[in-house]
């Protein structure tokens, strides 16, 4: 419970338009991307770094828990408060900073939404690469939590290796920076600690992104296959003779028909997968890549490959792809995203696996996924309503999970461990790694205050408490 | 002093042949790459991972202060003890454990020479990408506790860029792992955070690396100046073209000099500075590439632009640049490396500055580095029997480093900080980032029996100070 006293004293901070609390105002902060849920008692929006200190010290002093929020677009429920207590709204420090395209970096504040960095920097050439297919509204501060990762991130890299430095209030009240305008190359590498942390170590209140330039060229293709397995080989093939393409995502037949029928993007409806493949860099080096590419489709047996010829093309055939989920909510009430990692290898089995879960839970499944790195997005179709079918579908995507442990992969690949997946962390690490994460947890906030509940369980005495 | 029964434990862990403790075998362990020395009272070889946690567990029982150490190959001092005590050497954990090509990655132990694993998968068309120039005697082991760099991780990224997971010891005996096989893995980035931790949180003894394909082409190219400043121009020319080469280095006229008297690589003996550029990739994209570094070295003024045409004159021209420290060797019989980053636009004044500092303390300083992230190496020439010239020596070199940071640098690209950049970390970070980091070591390592000294700063109110055992012939500046 927040006190009075505590709600008061952030009241003044803040102003009347710097909090809700109304009950309807609530429930709109009390999910996120996902399936899970938890209201909390208040949500501040803090303007400054400074505010966000004196947020922390007075729920510091009522005992309040506390955790951040960016635009709830997240997947694993990261920004969901299981405790109730008060949520650190970061939409009004919505400021990039400093934009110094000489050093090919950015200073920005966390409630930027990512593509809004690459359109500031657009028109010099220059882009902000990880793009989770959220861009148009989740945020680099909830970006930097979860480690976000994105179509593109088999080539340049997820969230991690973009950012050189952040500026983060911990528990405890206390400011400090980590990396810098050159990255971390002295001391410890807090700012690796700090990403994917899922905002369990720290609030941040400032990024220091890496800026690329653009590439000169991009080329970018569908191959459609009358075969998942086929269009499976196509991606070790790929892979067998050295093409790192910039993009490799594949849909099966469930999903290309939901995409196609919402955005006309010109998926064929008959097919039983399709893969989009991006090719960036140099002109020379990209029209010969993408010529090797088209062979290799032929090869594996795609019925027809599309070179799409415009910068229109391009862009038709990707909105399928970045609005695939929202392809899926024409045809559901409601689905679960699952997020599992194979070895590129194992791809084939994998989705044949997910078929028979399929089958077997009488669940429609459908796949999308980063076929270049093997993380799997089978999206479970359900009904809320229906009484036992979100069980069904949690079950159903545990069991997926577990079939890509065991075949050497891992829980996740960039959503986030969050709420569902903490019992699965057990079945991912061995004890001793567990309890490494803990002991640096009771290092930054000895009470578990801070988004409590999340990424692995609690520590024992200490987690008493709550 | 260790203690008898610690003195025991040990001996009977290890065998006759597994520990070194007479004066003359140590005196092989007190110094590093760097300037600084200090003698440990015992070396041991440990053969397993069981054999480092009895060790650990031994010499915590009777509080013994360890260090850990590969070849011995480091710049900063991460392997000198400076409180006596057991040295924990890994050469004998030197084992390439196991070879996954098909998910191209790696299981190899701490004392694996670096070469030796690139070596392992050439055959395959792999290679291991964080190259130092130490990589024929240099160990993983001491790559990932000093976060290595090297000519490629200008393309590549440095060691934490290739580390997928670690097995370790922390100083009160347990062991773990984080990480594992695939990237990208959920909970805390603890590797991140241990690669580059220099020895003083745990001991590492398994690593997960990452391998990565060989590229179609390289192609190696050495542009000729008239001027040391049209050189350090051409730098920003070449990134602004959106060209990532594989390696971008350069050596300055005195030290090019030097390289070439001693190797024959075929640097000009006349000329102000080289650029030596390398690119790979697919065979189109390097050759319009190459054409634009051209482009871009022709417009500050190069001389002469040379493309090497086999894999021979590609060898010797890379020879020139990594026996670099070694032809020093010839002209000086002591030298002092430095080590520190600026931005790739300041380059130029940056060297200007040393070239000030040279005058001043009437030191010779010659330049190599890695100019692509403006990882700068001013090497310092001195006379370590002359009275006063290694302060004159440590003096000009912090200067230089003092100078990196007022111009939005570090004090170190990727030598690590160990023993000799200590008292600069608080011109670096602020006080609440120095306290974080002393509040991870204390949490690793709360008896600070594990590299005492080391990284963080005497003054920060850290860490109890072990005083080094006053034992006769050590010498412990």
């Amino acid at each position: 419970m927040i006190s009075p006293e505590a709600k008061q004293e952030l009241a003044a901070l803040l102003g009347p338009r710097g909090y809700l609390d109304q009950p309807e105002d609530l429930t709109l902060y009390e999910y996120d991307g996902s399936v899970d849920f938890g209201r909390p008692e208040l949500v501040v929006f803090p303007r400054s770094t400074g505010d966000v200190v004196e947020i922390v010290k007075i729920a510091n002093r009522h005992g309040v828990p506390i955790l951040g929020r960016g635009a709830g677009t997240g997947l694993s429920g990261g920004t969901i408060p299981l405790e109730g207590g008060l949520i650190i709204g970061f939409s009004r420090m919505n400021k990039i900073l400093e934009i110094d395209l000489e050093n090919e970096r950015a200073v920005v504040q966390p409630g930027v939404v990512n593509l809004d960095i690459s359109q500031a920097v657009d028109a010099d050439g220059y882009f902000y690469a990880p793009d989770p297919s959220s861009q148009r509204a989740c945020t680099i501060g909830g970006n930097v939590a979860e480690n976000a990762a994105g179509a593109h991130t088999l080539a340049y890299g997820v969230t991690a290796n973009h950012v050189l430095g952040l500026e983060v209030v911990l528990p405890d009240g206390t400011v400090f920076s980590t990396g810098g305008k050159e990255g971390d190359l002295a001391g410890l590498d807090f700012t690796s600690l700090m990403t994917g942390s899922e905002g369990t170590l720290g609030l941040i209140t400032k990024v220091v992104v890496r800026l690329m330039r653009k590439p000169e060229a991009v080329k970018t293709v569908l191959a459609i296959y009358d075969s998942p397995e086929d269009c499976g080989r196509t991606v070790s093939e790929i892979t067998a003779r050295g093409i790192t393409p910039v993009a490799l995502e594949m849909m099966d037949g469930v999903m290309l028909r939901l995409v196609e029928e919402a955005t006309n993007a010109g998926y064929p409806l008959d097919a039983a997968a399709v893969l989009l493949i991006e090719v960036e860099g140099l002109k020379e080096a990209v029209e010969e890549q993408i010529q090797q590419v088209i062979e290799v489709c032929r090869k594996t047996k795609a019925r027809e490959v599309r070179e799409a010829k415009t910068n229109a093309e391009r862009e038709l055939l990707w909105k399928g792809r970045k609005n695939a989920f929202g392809a899926i909510g024409r045809a559901s009430p409601t689905y679960l995203v699952q997020d599992g990692m194979v070895p590129r290898t194992k791809i084939p089995e994998t989705l044949a696996f997910i078929q028979d879960v399929a089958e077997r839970y009488g669940l429609t499944i459908s796949n999308i996924f980063h076929a270049g790195d093997g993380n799997m997005h089978p999206l479970i179709l359900f009904d809320k309503r229906k009484p036992g079918d979100q069980d069904k579908a949690l079950r159903a995507g545990f069991e997926i999970l577990e079939k890509c442990l065991e075949k050497g992969g891992s829980i996740t690949g960039e959503h986030g461990v969050g709420i569902e997946k903490l019992p699965m962390m057990m079945k991912q690490f061995p004890p001793d790694s567990i309890g490494m994460m803990q002991k640096f947890k009771g290092l930054f906030d000895p009470e578990w205050k801070l988004n409590t509940g999340k990424m692995f369980p609690a520590r024992e005495p200490e987690a008493a408490a709550h | 002093m260790i203690p008898r029964k610690a003195r025991e434990a040990l001996i009977a862990l290890l065998g006759a042949n597994g520990y070194l403790d007479r004066g003359e075998d140590l005196a092989l362990y007190e110094y590093d790459g760097g300037v600084d020395t200090g003698r440990p009272e015992l070396v041991v070889f440990p053969r397993t991972t069981e054999d480092v946690v009895s060790i650990v567990n031994i010499t915590r029982a009777h509080d013994v202060p360890i260090v850990g150490r590969g070849a011995g190959t480091g710049l900063s001092g991460g392997a000198i003890p400076l409180a006596g005590g057991v040295m924990v050497a890994f050469a004998r954990m030197n084992r390439i454990l196991e070879i996954d090509i098909e998910n191209e990655r790696a299981v190899v132990e701490p004392g694996v020479v670096n070469l030796d694993i690139t070596l392992a998968v050439k055959g395959d068309g792999y290679f291991y990408a964080p190259d130092p120039s130490s990589q024929r005697a240099c160990t993983i082991g001491g790559n990932v506790a000093e976060n290595a760099g090297g000519p490629h991780t200008l393309a590549h990224g440095v060691t934490a860029n290739h580390v997928l997971g670690i097995e370790a010891v922390l100083p009160d005996g347990t062991l773990f792992t984080t990480g594992g096989r695939e990237r990208e893995l959920p909970g805390y980035d603890l590797t991140g955070l241990f690669t580059g931790s220099e020895g003083t949180m745990v001991l590492v003894t398994k690593i997960i690396i990452r391998l990565v394909r060989a590229p179609e082409v390289v192609k190696t190219a050495l542009a000729v100046f008239d001027s040391n400043e049209d050189c350090g121009r051409t730098v920003a020319g070449i990134t602004r073209r959106g060209i990532t080469p594989a390696a971008l280095e350069m050596l300055d006229g005195v030290m090019l000099r030097m390289v070439e008297e001693a190797t024959g690589a075929g640097y000009p003996m006349d000329a102000d500075a080289v650029l030596l550029i390398e690119l790979d990739g697919v065979r189109e994209g390097v050759e319009e590439q190459m054409e634009q570094v051209r482009a871009a070295c022709e417009a500050t003024n190069a001389r002469e632009f040379r493309i090497a045409k086999s894999a021979e004159e590609r060898e010797l021209l890379w020879k020139g640049r990594k026996n670099a420290f070694g032809a020093v060797g010839r002209v000086s019989p002591f030298y002092y490396v430095q080590d520190g980053v600026v931005p790739r636009t300041k380059i130029a004044e940056t060297l200007r500055f040393i070239n000030g500092v040279s005058g001043k303390h009437g030191l010779t300083i010659s330049n190599i580095f890695h100019a692509g992230d403006g990882n700068l190496h001013p090497i310092i020439l001195f006379d370590m029997r002359k009275p006063g010239d290694m302060e004159k020596a440590r003096a000009a070199g912090a200067e230089i480093l003092r100078y990196c940071i007022s111009v939005g640098g570090s004090i170190t690209g990727e030598h690590g900080v160990g023993i000799e950049k200590m008292e600069l970390m608080d011109k670096q970070f602020s006080q609440e980032t120095l306290d974080m980091m002393c509040r991870f070591k204390k949490l690793c390592d709360p008896d600070s029996r594990l590299n005492p000294g080391k990284v963080l700063p005497t003054g920060s109110g850290c860490m109890e100070i072990r005083q080094p055992p006053l034992t006769e012939g050590s010498t412990i500046y």
